[in-house]
């Protein structure tokens, strides 16, 4: 079993009087880097909150490593999985630094972090490309700048999952395709990373892998290949959708 | 710099909590000499020791617990203006405290009835605020403060209940309790509730990290590896004692838990490891100081330390919402 196999049996899940997920089931390992797409109100933060173990399915389960996820004690899980929230307050008292320091948390349970934890954190805030406001404060900060920093603070979990719940929201375009460059670094090195996108160039571009949710169903996992000749399940976004081949022979999915 | 808690700041505010010991006691409409002190001469020693020393003490913890409980629910519910007072639990522990001495309770386990009676308020309303502020798993701070002016209300409307068909000499002694007062008390009643606080104090800074995660929200501290369900359960113990106990002595006593918390946030650290001692330590030299204040500004009368907190408070607050909203 890989080191970060995670997968889903049968969940199902549903908010008073609203289904929201039935029966979703797949299985992911280390290296590979899903986008999960869906249009608004699909599911999609639900299933990411449900593979993180933030929610309780109504039925069917989550395992990681092959053990159930929700019998893992919060600070091991919080070791192998991370969840990046879609936002969180804005008006945090604390300074970027701080934030990031947060997600060292599992990985250093003592009263006190180290020296080392302080190289993560800065280490992590230059990956995420936000080095440089690691004094401001968080509430001075613009809705890219805020969405960099907590992925940083994801970075310096150093989990070998990662749940992304639109990692690229708030980001300019240039920041945009770092951070799922970024991700697909992760997963090279052995990472499983899931992320949710409204961006089918971004996701087919850098992913290994696509799911997508329809009706509270998942509709469709296939490889990145495979997406681009079906091509049918794009027509569930907009009938607008085609794809088209560029002058250097680069496909693209756009629109009319 | 480095994001690491930056210390000094607490060595700073327990100068502040030591000068306020040593000094406040001094502090009096009757001047107090250090030779007969020192020769244990009535009435000037047992003025000094039994009376204000006394009281300063009280006013010392009564202070750091409320501004422990503001720090505490501001991180529980995710909002600056969560403290006792706004969330009505102050108020429940008001009328638990006056309906024991209203019936006159006996004393359960050597403790005073209205210690039993603030205690059980406290808790009740905590609880209530909560689980009516929860949607779908979130805490909605419009919901929250406007579920604690209601309950803050309801309970005021019955303690006025009380007052009003109470005997005149029970009455008289609500009306005292009412206005917020630090009275002398015992030494014993005093190391009681000195202990209570110190375990809960430790308690909470043990969990530091655990509640800044909290500061950020429920779903983020879950993701980093900390238990928010059982953060919130010692949450809502912890802040009901703390409140519970020090209204139980003191009277209802607003905005020490609004007003600390907010300063040492935003002049020293948002990090719970310098933010929980330093609010315990400004708070308590904070309500000792306008005690005493308040025993010398229309000397010989007393202005109570509430009410006195609630003058300067009460435009805190309002500056507050100001800048905010």
């Amino acid at each position: 079993m890989s080191e970060s196999a995670l997968s889903a049996h049968q969940l199902r899940f549903s908010f008073p009087g609203r289904a929201v997920l039935r029966d979703v089931s797949f299985h992911a390992t280390g290296g590979e880097f899903l986008a999960l797409l869906g249009s608004n109100g699909a599911g999609k933060s639900t299933l990411m909150d449900l593979l993180a173990g933030l929610r309780t399915p109504d039925a069917g389960e989550v395992r990681l490593r092959d053990r159930p996820l929700l019998t893992i004690p919060a600070a091991e899980r919080a070791q192998l999985l991370c969840h990046l929230p879609q936002g969180v307050r804005a008006d945090l008292p604390f300074q970027v630094e701080q934030i990031v320091l947060m997600g060292r948390y599992a990985q250093a349970d003592r009263w006190m972090e180290s020296a080392a934890d302080v190289d993560a954190v800065h280490a992590a805030l230059a990956r995420a490309d936000c080095l440089a406001l690691r004094h401001r404060h968080f509430s001075t900060l613009s809705g890219g700048e805020r969405q960099r920093v907590l992925l940083a603070a994801c970075l310096a979990q150093q989990a070998r999952v990662l749940l992304m719940d639109e990692p690229s929201t708030f980001l300019d375009l240039e920041q945009q395709l770092h951070c799922f460059r970024l991700l697909k670094e992760e997963a090279s090195a052995g990472a499983l990373c899931i992320a949710v996108t409204h961006d089918l160039n971004l996701a087919l571009a850098h992913c290994s892998r696509i799911l997508v949710l329809r009706g509270n169903a998942l509709e469709a996992d296939m490889p990145v290949s495979e997406a681009w000749n079906r091509q049918d399940w794009m027509r569930w976004f907009s009938p607008q959708l085609r794809v088209e081949t560029t002058a250097s022979g680069q496909r693209w999915v756009a629109y009319r | 710099m480095n994001p690491l808690p930056e210390f000094r700041w607490i060595a700073v505010c327990a100068a502040a909590f030591v000068a306020a010991l040593l000094l406040l006691p001094w502090v009096g409409p009757g001047p107090i000499s250090w030779e007969a002190v020192l020769a244990k001469q009535s009435p000037d020693y047992p003025i000094l020791v039994e009376l204000r020393l006394s009281r300063t003490l009280l006013g010392l913890l009564v202070g750091g617990a409320l501004a422990l409980a503001g720090a505490l629910f501001q991180a529980m519910l995710r909002d600056s203006l969560a403290t006792p007072y706004t969330l009505g639990v102050s108020a429940g522990a008001s009328l638990g405290a006056i309906l024991a001495l209203a019936f006159r309770l006996p004393a359960v386990l050597g403790l005073p009835a209205t210690w039993m009676g603030a205690l059980a308020g406290a808790a009740l309303v905590l609880f209530l605020v909560a689980a009516v502020s929860q949607q779908q798993g979130q805490l909605s701070s419009v919901r929250l403060l406007l579920t604690g002016i209601s309950l803050n209300g309801v309970c005021s409307a019955f303690i006025l209940l009380i007052h009003s068909v109470a005997p005149d000499a029970r009455s008289l002694s609500i009306t005292h309790w009412l206005l917020g007062n630090l009275d002398s008390i015992s030494f014993s009643a005093l190391g009681v509730f000195a202990l209570v606080v110190i375990v809960v104090a430790v308690h909470l800074l043990r969990n530091a990290r655990q509640w800044n995660l909290m500061m950020v929200g429920e779903a983020w501290a879950a993701s980093r590896g900390a238990s928010p369900k059982q953060l919130m359960r010692t949450g809502f113990l912890c802040g009901s004692v703390l409140t519970g106990g020090a209204i139980a002595l003191s009277g209802p006593i607003g905005f020490v838990g609004l007003v600390i918390p907010h300063i040492v946030r935003s002049r020293f650290s948002a990090d719970y490891r310098v933010l929980l001692p330093c609010s315990f330590l400004l708070g308590g030299a904070l309500l000792a100081a306008a005690d005493s204040l308040g025993r010398l500004v229309i000397a010989p009368a007393e202005l109570p330390a509430g009410a006195l907190m609630a003058l300067l408070g009460g435009p805190y607050l309002v500056w507050l919402v100001r800048r905010r909203f």
